[in-house]
């Protein structure tokens, strides 16, 4: 312990400082990984989560072969494209007006709003958006009562609807996050200058605030598409088993069929998905940041 | 008196529209939230519109639970472990970073950030496998639900502490050393009064993170005892229980408070940004 907290205040030391960091790492992320893309890359073998060294892209084969499979991908993917366009016709008004609200403290609250929303369980915001939307739901009663609808209530869950809407409650934090720091970085004189040479308010906002907003723009989009695109919770409970997607797949070959290697298959599918994405993301908040001084 | 006018039209510069988007942006991020607290606190077998009362029934029902109130304090006992550890781990990690000088370094920062960026059953997934394989007796444990914990909320803390070091010189560590202050002194009197902020934030994001996690948890919860997250979502694949609500009720507390806390000690802007990057 003296040792270790030696190396805390010594900063030639700080490798070893970091090396149960590292070695955490290594063993729980870095290993489990590689293993998963072996286990994805061996042969099909059901109830047998081991590594059996014997190569081959029988499991690739099946994803791509089989409608059943790759079109679950293209529905995540077009799934969280969808997601992504909705969140960011609404978050980024959202993000605008925090961007614009100068007094503090009303800044303040609503970056705290924003935040709780965000950290707050996904299940419990699940079960919050099904007492609103079901049948015999908030929404719905309230319909009724008003006399819009008759008996027949609207399909708000348990279809396409219900996931989208989910989707964008659990992504839309992510995205004003993303937009209030870059919109909040535009320099103020150069509306201003706008303004004063007689340009309308929407030309101001379409012409200088939304295009010195786009690396913020394009960042919050790739994050909620990664985001919305390995969501498992929102499609199983606001789906009905309807909108089959990647994540349910994985689960249902894992831990129903035993199909370790298929299941570690479609997982590394959207690893790389994934992956992609985020890189794109990472150069795009590069990109940000640097707009930003 | 200039300053508030130049506020004041700032503020109403942001169009009709704009606002609407904006309002139903609001409304969609808390309503479910609203909605939770109402259905936890009302009187009826279920919230229905209008309300038919506030009572208290389905709170003192939580606490006779023998469902939720063990998951929300298995929730919090692992979110505390979890916490302990990712703040060790991940402050030691960020300070690592700050004081390194090599090649790769900005590759090294992304790798450590890489667990969030990861889809969560995917890592559970990778994790359940290696469990199972490995023998190490992880598969289903309590140790082996908080490793996974551990990585996905250790680089909340790495990017808060990083980010309490931006603009720190670190050269200021040396000054120090070399003036004879002995390593852990100049880390108490120097270094940790920068970063205390950071590793705060950090530790309060993990806890949060941890309580409220369900992908990773998926594959890797113990068969006798479920965090709050997962024991809530068995009961709403079948039927809507307010103790559930009423459950929820005393997770958002803890989500609002937490946030209070980090908002008085850090730049909200900063610690956004830190989360994603």
């Amino acid at each position: 312990m003296s040792a270790f907290l030696q190396t805390i205040g010594k900063p030639g030391r700080s490798a070893l400082l970091a090396a149960p960091g590292l070695l955490f790492f290594f063993i729980f992320f870095v290993v489990p990984l590689v293993s998963l893309f072996l286990l994805s890359l061996d042969k099909p073998s059901i109830g047998n989560a081991s590594v059996q060294w014997m190569f081959e892209t029988r499991n690739f084969e099946r994803f791509f072969g089989r409608a059943l499979y790759y079109e679950a991908a293209f529905r995540s993917a077009g799934l969280a494209a969808l997601v992504s366009a909705i969140t960011l016709l609404l978050g980024y008004p959202l993000a605008f007006l925090i961007a614009k609200t100068t007094d503090p403290r009303r800044n303040t609250t609503l970056m705290i709003l924003v935040l709780c929303a965000m950290q707050l369980d996904m299940v419990i915001r699940l079960f919050g958006l099904m007492v609103l939307m079901g049948d015999v739901g908030v929404i719905n009663e309230f319909l009724r009562w008003a006399g819009l609808i008759g008996e027949q209530p609207l399909a708000l869950m348990y279809n396409f609807t219900g996931v989208v809407v989910g989707l964008v409650q659990f992504s839309l934090p992510f995205m004003v996050l993303s937009l209030v720091g870059v919109i909040q970085g535009i320099n103020p004189s150069l509306e201003e200058a706008a303004r004063s040479l007689g340009a309308r308010r929407w030309q101001t906002f379409w012409k200088i605030t939304v295009p010195m907003s786009m690396p913020g723009i394009l960042a919050g989009l790739l994050l909620v598409f990664a985001i919305s695109f390995s969501s498992y919770v929102v499609p199983t409970l606001l789906g009905g088993w309807k909108v089959v997607v990647l994540p349910i797949h994985i689960f249902q070959q894992v831990a129903e069929l035993g199909k370790w290697q298929f299941g570690a298959a479609i997982a590394v599918v959207m690893f790389v998905i994934s992956f992609v994405v985020m890189l794109i993301y990472q150069r795009a908040a590069a990109r940000a940041s640097g707009g930003r001084i | 008196m200039a300053r508030s006018n130049k506020s004041m039209r700032r503020e109403a510069a942001v169009p009709f529209i704009l606002k609407f988007l904006a309002t139903l942006a609001l409304i969609m991020l808390l309503a479910p939230v609203v909605v939770v607290i109402l259905a936890g606190l009302n009187a009826g077998d279920h919230l229905t519109f209008p309300p038919k009362g506030l009572s208290l029934r389905w709170v003192i029902a939580f606490f006779q639970s023998d469902a939720f109130l063990p998951a929300y304090l298995f929730s919090l006992v692992l979110a505390v472990i979890t916490m302990i550890l990712s703040t060790i781990l991940g402050t030691t990690i960020a300070l690592f970073l700050a004081r390194a000088e090599f090649r790769g370094k900005q590759m090294m920062r992304a790798f450590f950030m890489a667990p969030l960026m990861l889809p969560g059953i995917v890592l559970g997934l990778a994790l359940y496998l290696f469990y199972l394989s490995s023998g190490l007796g992880l598969v289903r444990t309590m140790p082996g639900l908080v490793i996974g914990h551990v990585l996905v909320t250790c680089p909340y803390v790495v990017g808060t502490v990083n980010a309490a070091l931006v603009g720190f010189d670190i050269s200021l560590e040396e000054a120090a050393r070399s003036l004879g202050a002995k390593p852990f002194k100049t880390f108490r009197s120097i270094t940790l009064p920068v970063i205390s902020p950071g590793i705060v934030a950090g530790s309060v994001f993990s806890f949060i993170v941890s309580f409220g996690q369900f992908d990773v948890s998926l594959f890797l919860t113990p068969p006798d005892s479920n965090p709050l997250p997962i024991a809530l979502y068995s009961s709403l694949r079948y039927t809507f229980e307010p103790t559930a609500a009423a459950a929820g009720i005393f997770a958002i507390f803890l989500v609002v408070v937490s946030m209070l806390i980090t908002a008085k000690l850090t730049n909200l802007r900063k610690l956004a940004n830190v989360n994603f990057s």
